[in-house]
């Protein structure tokens, strides 16, 4: 893992994608050139501006480019995704990045990913990555509502993968939850990043399965470099770890998972 | 930079700005980041007895202008402390200066730890927190004259390296804690540590800080940790480190201007690990364009006449 480098990033264009969801691009070379799928970056707004807000956010790196962009999927929620959301082409933003353990596989495995809304980022990237390694990838997405839906083209273009859609109130690809199109008994590894209730169904129904999983997760942050002990998940032995260094991504062996 | 230098309890700080405890781990997280060696110094996360398991989740929150946070004392212990943390810092800094901070659930606990680090390498001295509000028990010394004497004390008997000791704002009036320290033989002060808050998640009608509370910090509380360095400078001759709040090189001068002879930064540095030595050399355009020559010409320097 290299180290991870603080740098003024130019927006290079900030695009609607669906309700609420924002695709935005910042020029970011030393973070596109060394970050590896399921990584993320830090975007602070700068201590000057007192209106904004002050911590930083953390975004899992959407996608990078050979020209030194990276993507990323932001869904709008409180005041920081607010404002990430109304940035303009030309603006300024402070990244810290590339952090955190990204996702493992092995060549010439099969990677199921298993997203739930905005949790599409990480796998955006991870895929394009895994299929010029020799792995096989489906991508299965879901979004509570049709108009929350990232366009699957766009997915298709930037991954080469076309993902399976679900949609809870059944307006888009298919009715229910991403979690019931998941293949029992198969040899793939599961991938999984979305809302907590979800990433808990995925572990249950891979432990029952046996089959491995690696789930990226989201815990409030100060920092994102390990020094703050903010962003602590519970570790299967007990012990509270963090979520900025020793994860974002962890397999499920290494969790804890409370009922 | 000429001017910035301060000579402090038998050593040279290079420059007025340390990194403030819990807010840089223990260096070497920032070590690709910051310029470490370019400051005056950093100040461990604090170190106890045992390593401390810490608080549940969510343990930090934004608020306005700053944060929250209940991490727990969360730490690796002495032995990891002594054997994998001090080791890097000892090697890797030689101009910046490494103050200890050390915590306890009693003042035995305050003396193992100063006992058992005195003979490493590494470090200046220790900066004895009874002020922390995030464990059970944390603030009894920071809150009680005659505890907080006993202890300065005791620590002060168990080393001859420096004892800095940070207090807590929690108090009616910091003066009489100033005071107590100096006179058990407390070589400085540190003002301030995190002031207690709370968070509530209206929709959820629930804390949103696992600990139910924490201790709020950033530019928020910049105002009170000024008038509280203010107030402890007046009433002790130590020197002050000052805390809370600072963001910018004119936030430093504010607690310097108060009393404090060096200060730190802690939770501006989430924001923008730069910060650091951007108010290093802020201070120092500030002296030349006033005609300052030496920053220890401003300390105290505030002038009230005439106000009241
Ligand atoms: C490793 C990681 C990767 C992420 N990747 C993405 C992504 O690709 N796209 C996306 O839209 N969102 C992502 N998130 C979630 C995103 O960080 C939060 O939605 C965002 O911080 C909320 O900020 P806010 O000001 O809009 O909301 P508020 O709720 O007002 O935020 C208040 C505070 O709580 C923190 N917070 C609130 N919700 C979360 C959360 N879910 N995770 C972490 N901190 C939170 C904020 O950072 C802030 O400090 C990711 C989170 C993590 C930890
Ligand atoms: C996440 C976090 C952890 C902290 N941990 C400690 C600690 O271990 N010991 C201590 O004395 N102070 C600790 N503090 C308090 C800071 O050192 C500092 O006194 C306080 O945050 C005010 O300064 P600031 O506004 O510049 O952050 C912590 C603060 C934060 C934000
Ligand atoms: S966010 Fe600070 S340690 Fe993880």
């Amino acid at each position: 893992m290299s180290a991870p480098c603080r740098l003024p990033a130019r927006v290079l264009s900030n695009e609607r994608a669906a309700s609420d969801t924002y695709w935005l691009e910042l020029d970011a070379p030393p973070i596109a050139e060394t970050a590896v799928p399921g990584q993320f970056v830090m975007i602070g707004f700068g201590l000057q501006d007192l209106d904004a807000p002050f911590l930083p956010r953390p975004f899992s790196i959407g996608w990078r480019g050979e020209d030194g962009r990276i993507g990323l999927l932001v869904r709008r929620f409180g005041p920081g995704t607010h404002r990430l959301a109304a940035l303009r082409a030309g603006e300024e933003v402070l990244l810290l990045g590339p952090l955190g353990r990204g996702f493992e596989w092995e060549t010439g495995r099969a990677l199921v990913c298993v997203a739930g809304g905005v949790g599409l980022a990480p796998f955006l990237f991870l895929a394009p990555e895994a299929i010029r390694n020799g792995a096989s990838v489906s991508i299965l997405y879901g979004e509570r509502t049709g108009d929350r839906v990232f366009d699957p083209r766009l997915v298709e273009q930037l991954t080469g993968v076309r993902p399976d859609l679900y949609t809870e109130d059944g307006s888009i690809g298919r009715a229910g939850r991403v979690i019931d199109g998941i293949e029992r008994g198969t040899e793939s590894c599961l991938f999984g990043c979305g809302p907590t209730p979800m990433l808990k169904a995925l572990e249950r129904l891979a432990r029952e399965a046996e089959l491995s999983l690696q789930v990226s997760v989201e815990e409030h942050m100060g920092c994102g470099i390990g020094t703050c002990q903010g962003c602590v998940v519970r570790s299967s032995t007990g012990d509270w770890i963090k979520s900025c260094t020793e994860g974002p991504v962890f397999r499920r062996e290494e969790l804890a998972w409370p009922d | 930079m000429a001017g910035l230098t301060q000579q402090l309890w038998g050593v040279e700080f290079q420059s007025p700005v340390l990194l403030a405890s819990g807010t840089c781990g223990y260096g070497q997280e920032y070590a690709g980041l910051i310029p470490l060696d370019e400051l005056g110094g950093i100040v461990t996360k604090a170190v106890s007895v045992e390593p401390r398991p810490g608080n549940p989740p969510h343990r930090v929150a934004e608020t306005p202008g700053g944060m929250i946070n209940a991490i727990g004392l969360q730490n690796v212990g002495l032995e990891r402390f002594r054997e994998e943390k001090l080791p890097w810092l000892a090697e890797n800094l030689d101009r910046s200066h490494v103050l200890v901070n050390v915590v306890g659930h009693t003042a035995d606990d305050f003396a193992t730890v100063v006992a058992d680090l005195d003979d490493a390498e590494g470090f200046l001295g220790y900066e004895i927190n009874v002020s922390c509000p995030n464990v059970k028990g944390g603030t009894l010394f920071g809150t009680d004259p005659e505890a907080l004497g006993e202890l300065v004390r005791r620590v002060r008997g168990s080393t001859d390296r420096p004892v800095i000791v940070k207090l807590t704002p929690n108090v009616p009036d910091i003066a009489v804690y100033a005071r107590v320290c100096e006179d058990a033989g407390a070589d400085g002060l540190s003002t301030i540590n995190t002031f207690p808050g709370m968070l509530i998640d209206v929709d959820a009608r629930r804390p949103v800080i696992g600990n139910l509370s924490g201790g709020v910090s950033g530019p928020a509380i910049l105002p009170m940790g000024v008038y509280l360095t203010w107030q402890a400078a007046r009433a002790v001759e130590i020197p002050i480190i000052g805390i809370g709040g600072i963001r910018t090189a004119r936030d430093a001068l504010q607690y310097v201007l108060a009393g404090a002879s060096l200060v730190q930064v802690g939770t501006a540095l989430f924001v923008d690990p730069d910060v650091a030595i951007n108010v290093h050399r802020e201070i120092s355009t500030y002296l030349d364009q006033q005609g300052v020559a030496r920053l220890a010409d401003l300390v105290g320097a505030l002038e009230t006449s005439g106000h009241v």
